[in-house]
């Protein structure tokens, strides 16, 4: 077990190693100069001199190689630089987006797994009745509605039915709890429907499939109990492809979520990813790039260690 | 008995006035106290204003500082100078020397006292920066040979040649006033940092989120501010910010609003709004590019001009997005604009569009431009105001028998494509900070790097040195009007579109301050109040 914890730790440099690469020279493609347009601003006016001496400043007349390895080497000691656009350190830019996309990831995972484990499981256990059209049509439904759309339309049902509107400013939840979840709890519930969706799909399919196994058959032949069953055969089984969704969705959440934080005024990860973009902000895309690579790379890492424990044939080499 | 129904009413109505009167004129009473929360569309890429040139940087950071001179807050064309920091000031008779005197016991925010060192050390920072240092707005003091500070209390500017504009320049908003100290040790210190000498005191920045301040208590116009404090809440999307309003979580957007979006706020919120319009020194204009055939022939260039109907177009476009008015080189209703009269004799701005249609295509076929020739239009990636009047401007021109595919470029490749000249016929913009010909027009000098169609013209070059010079705000009209006939008639070097419309809906509550044709002007807050 720890061979492999070790192996797999390691295998995630050269992943992260490639990303790294991909993302330093693709960036670099895109037409558009961040100094060119930072410096240019709205009259588009901008002296040779200034412009060079701008990119001497960042490092950007040096030879593409040499950019990399210095940056690659400030990665190496975690210092990402800082940003080309603010000129403020890089961590300074994250750590409050960071929090509120964390958060927000969090929140919209744990409301997706209430929903979607037990919808799942009665849609399963109940297969073909009404509770199963119900649940299938309340999943095709989330499954269908941008979780976007949805936001609008909490937020228009706020302000015209209760004329009230979420804080438009964070408030981490150690600051005050009831701020920070009166904000966050909209765009938790917009993203959450959506991804409870995938998950409800999957947990009755999954279910569907283990409680047709022998050993299913087996344990209720034996003469257990349907409680027991169902919780410690059928599905602690059918979870493995459940926590399979649920990383994936739960890593994309982190950064993906551009048009939902606009929607909701959200200071997240997803909003900064565009801005940095636009501005052609090389440091700070390749920063945020690396931090969603790094943070997807560690949520597989757990869904894999997590597999054994959710299915103990499965055996670590 | 209806005459005496007629009299209780008449008696009934007194008595409410007269009790309603100390109300209202309470009302109109500045009353201190309160938090302005307003949204800014944009976010400052650093602090330091003489470097930027986004409102982002404007509207949460001009309440900390003070400037030599300011447009007068109250005066709607943004055009009248007052003293901020100056108290007073004279002009020598050549108009060569301008002396200011700088109020007594104004103090930084850190404690320190201002000083004329204050302000000759940010002027020199402006004028002459130092290399590699960018300072947005030099060029437009080519005429300052000096700042001097010839006693604490005393700056004097020494020019080169006379400028009508140069007072009114400097009341530029981006002209905060840093101590002489800070940026003798460090240049750079204020693009991270803030002190100043304005009405509010800084607080907090949380990058992405908003930005703080808090009354001055030693702010030098003692009573002022009235506000105890402010907060800017940075949202980038224009839906999150009318919620933002309509939900009564902020008060104003000091930028501007749609007219839907007014029509949304005032439909929701009815007397809780309060619409302030007016005219924007904001406007689209179209470059073609005079290297590039047939653009380099001037009848073309005059036919596509004349397609354009601008006073229909104005009609209907303002109802969809931010352009409203007709106008020559200056914002309408300011005190170099062109009079109606005069601009119906200038190409393209008849009230007989037939017949310059008609006109249009004499010119085309003059210039052997076949019927259905194609060109590309590039207009920049940004849907306000500039998909709406792309898609009229290519409808107009379908009318003179041109076939035209628009092509949108992303908002950061848009500068660096007309710098490159990278276009034939390209939309342009121009937003200016206050409404002076001086400022406005220099962007049309041959040499300016902002002349992007690339005309070379000596009597365009010529007369915007005449009239900046001319001291006669009569004799400066005339030229003025030589100027545009030149620009946008005979050689119609440049096509401008709508002036923009600039619609302020803000909170009922807000009171004390005044829209002006700048949304980089009255922002210092110092006058702002909020009533009951």
């Amino acid at each position: 077990m720890w061979k492999y914890l070790l192996k797999r730790s390691l295998l995630m440099i050269p992943t992260l190693l490639g990303v790294a690469v991909v993302i330093f020279f693709l960036i670099r493609i895109i037409p558009g100069d961040v100094v060119e347009l930072r410096m240019s601003g709205d009259t588009g006016s901008v002296s040779e001199e200034i412009l060079k001496s701008e990119r001497a400043r960042f490092g950007l007349d040096k030879p593409v190689w040499q950019q990399f390895v210095t940056w690659i080497a400030g990665v190496a000691r975690l210092d990402f630089g800082t940003s080309m656009w603010t000129g403020a350190p890089i961590w300074d830019e994250i750590k409050l987006r960071f929090a509120l996309s964390m958060q927000v990831a969090v929140m919209a995972t744990l409301i997706a797994v209430s929903l979607a484990i037990p919808l799942g499981v009665i849609a399963a256990l109940k297969q073909d009745s009404w509770i199963d059209y119900a649940v299938r049509i309340f999943s095709i439904a989330g499954l269908a509605t941008p979780s976007f759309w949805l936001g609008i339309v909490f937020i228009l049902s706020l302000l015209i039915i209760f004329k009230w509107l979420p804080p438009m400013v964070y408030t981490p939840f150690w600051v005050d709890p009831w701020q920070n979840i009166q904000q966050l709890i909209w765009p938790a519930l917009a993203v959450g429907y959506r991804y409870s969706a995938v998950a409800t799909r999957m947990t009755r399919s999954a279910m569907l499939e283990v409680l047709r196994e022998d050993y299913i058959r087996t344990a209720r032949a034996k003469g257990l109990w349907q409680k027991l069953v169902l919780w410690r055969h059928a599905l602690k089984n059918a979870m493995l492809p459940v926590m399979t969704v649920v990383g994936i969705e739960f890593a994309f959440l982190l950064g993906g979520l551009v048009v939902t934080e606009q929607v909701f005024n959200l200071n997240g990860l997803g909003l900064l990813f565009v801005q940095a973009v636009a501005h052609r902000d090389y440091t700070l895309i390749q920063a945020l790039v690396m931090l969603v690579a790094g943070f997807t790379i560690l949520v597989n890492f757990a869904m894999d260690v997590m597999y054994g424990w959710l299915d103990p044939r499965i055996r670590y080499r | 008995m209806h005459r005496r129904i007629a009299h209780v009413v008449t008696l009934a109505t007194l008595i409410l006035a007269v009790a309603v009167a100390p109300v209202a004129a309470q009302q109109d009473k500045p009353r201190s106290g309160g938090e302005l929360v307003f949204v800014v569309p944009s976010q400052p890429p650093s602090y330091d204003a003489h470097q930027e040139e986004t409102f982002g940087v404007i509207h949460p950071m001009a309440p900390h500082y003070g400037t030599l001179l300011r447009v007068d807050p109250f005066e709607k064309t943004g055009t009248k100078p007052v003293g901020d920091l100056a108290e007073s000031w004279t002009i020598s008779k050549d108009g060569l020397t301008y002396t200011f005197k700088l109020r007594k016991g104004v103090k930084f925010h850190d404690g320190a006292e201002l000083t004329s060192k204050d302000a000759k050390a940010s002027y020199d920072k402006i004028i002459f920066p130092p290399a590699g240092l960018k300072s947005s707005r030099k060029a437009t003091y080519a005429s300052v040979e000096a700042v001097e500070a010839p006693d604490p209390s005393t700056v004097r500017f020494r020019l080169k040649w006379p400028e009508s504009s140069f007072l009114l320049n400097l009341a530029s908003p981006w002209n905060w006033i840093y101590r002489a100290e800070t940026l003798a040790k460090d240049i750079r210190w204020y693009e991270k940092n803030v002190n100043g000498t304005g009405p509010f005191t800084f607080v907090e920045h949380v990058k992405g989120s908003h930005w703080v301040g808090k009354k001055n208590a030693n702010y030098w116009d003692k009573g002022k501010p009235y506000l105890d404090g402010y907060r800017a809440l940075f949202i980038s999307a224009s839906a999150p910010q009318v919620a933002a309003i309509r939900g009564e979580r902020a008060f104003i957007q000091f930028r501007g609003f749609s007219p839907p979006e007014r029509d949304q706020l005032v439909n929701a919120l009815g007397p809780k709004i309060t619409v302030q319009q007016s005219g924007w020194d904001c406007v689209l204009m179209v470059a073609m590019h005079h290297d590039k055939k047939p653009f380099s022939d001037k009848r073309v260039r005059r036919a596509l001009t004349l397609a354009l109907d601008r006073y229909e177009g104005s009609k209907n476009l303002s109802r969809i997005t931010i352009v409203r008015d007709v106008g020559g080189v200056q914002v309408p209703g300011t005190p170099y604009a062109t009079p109606p009269a005069e601009l119906e004799k200038l190409a393209g701005y008849g009230k007989d569009i037939n017949a310059a249609r008609a006109e249009a295509k004499k010119l085309l076929k003059e210039a052997g431009v076949p019927d259905g020739f194609a060109f590309t239009f590039k207009n920049r990636g940004i849907p306000h105001p500039y998909e709406p009047i792309g898609v009229w401007l290519i409808d107009q021109w379908r009318q003179i028998g041109l076939n035209v595919k628009q092509e949108f470029v992303e908002a950061s490749a848009y500068h660096p494509m007309l710098k490159r000249g990278d276009f034939e016929v390209a939309m342009d913009f121009a937003c200016g900070f206050i409404v002076e010909p001086d400022l406005d027009l220099f962007r049309f000098v041959s040499t300016s790097d902002a002349n992007y169609g690339k005309h070379k013209d000596a009597v365009i070059d010529e007369l915007y040195v005449k009239q900046a010079r001319a001291a006669d705000p009569e004799e400066r009209k005339k030229i003025l009007r030589q100027f545009e006939k030149r620009l946008l008639d005979e050689e119609a070097h440049i096509m401008y579109t709508l002036w923009w419309n600039r619609i302020i809906p803000h909170n009922s509550r807000v009171k004390g301050w005044t829209i002006t044709p700048s949304h980089y002007l009255n922002n210092q807050l110092d006058t702002v109040w909020l009533s009951e």
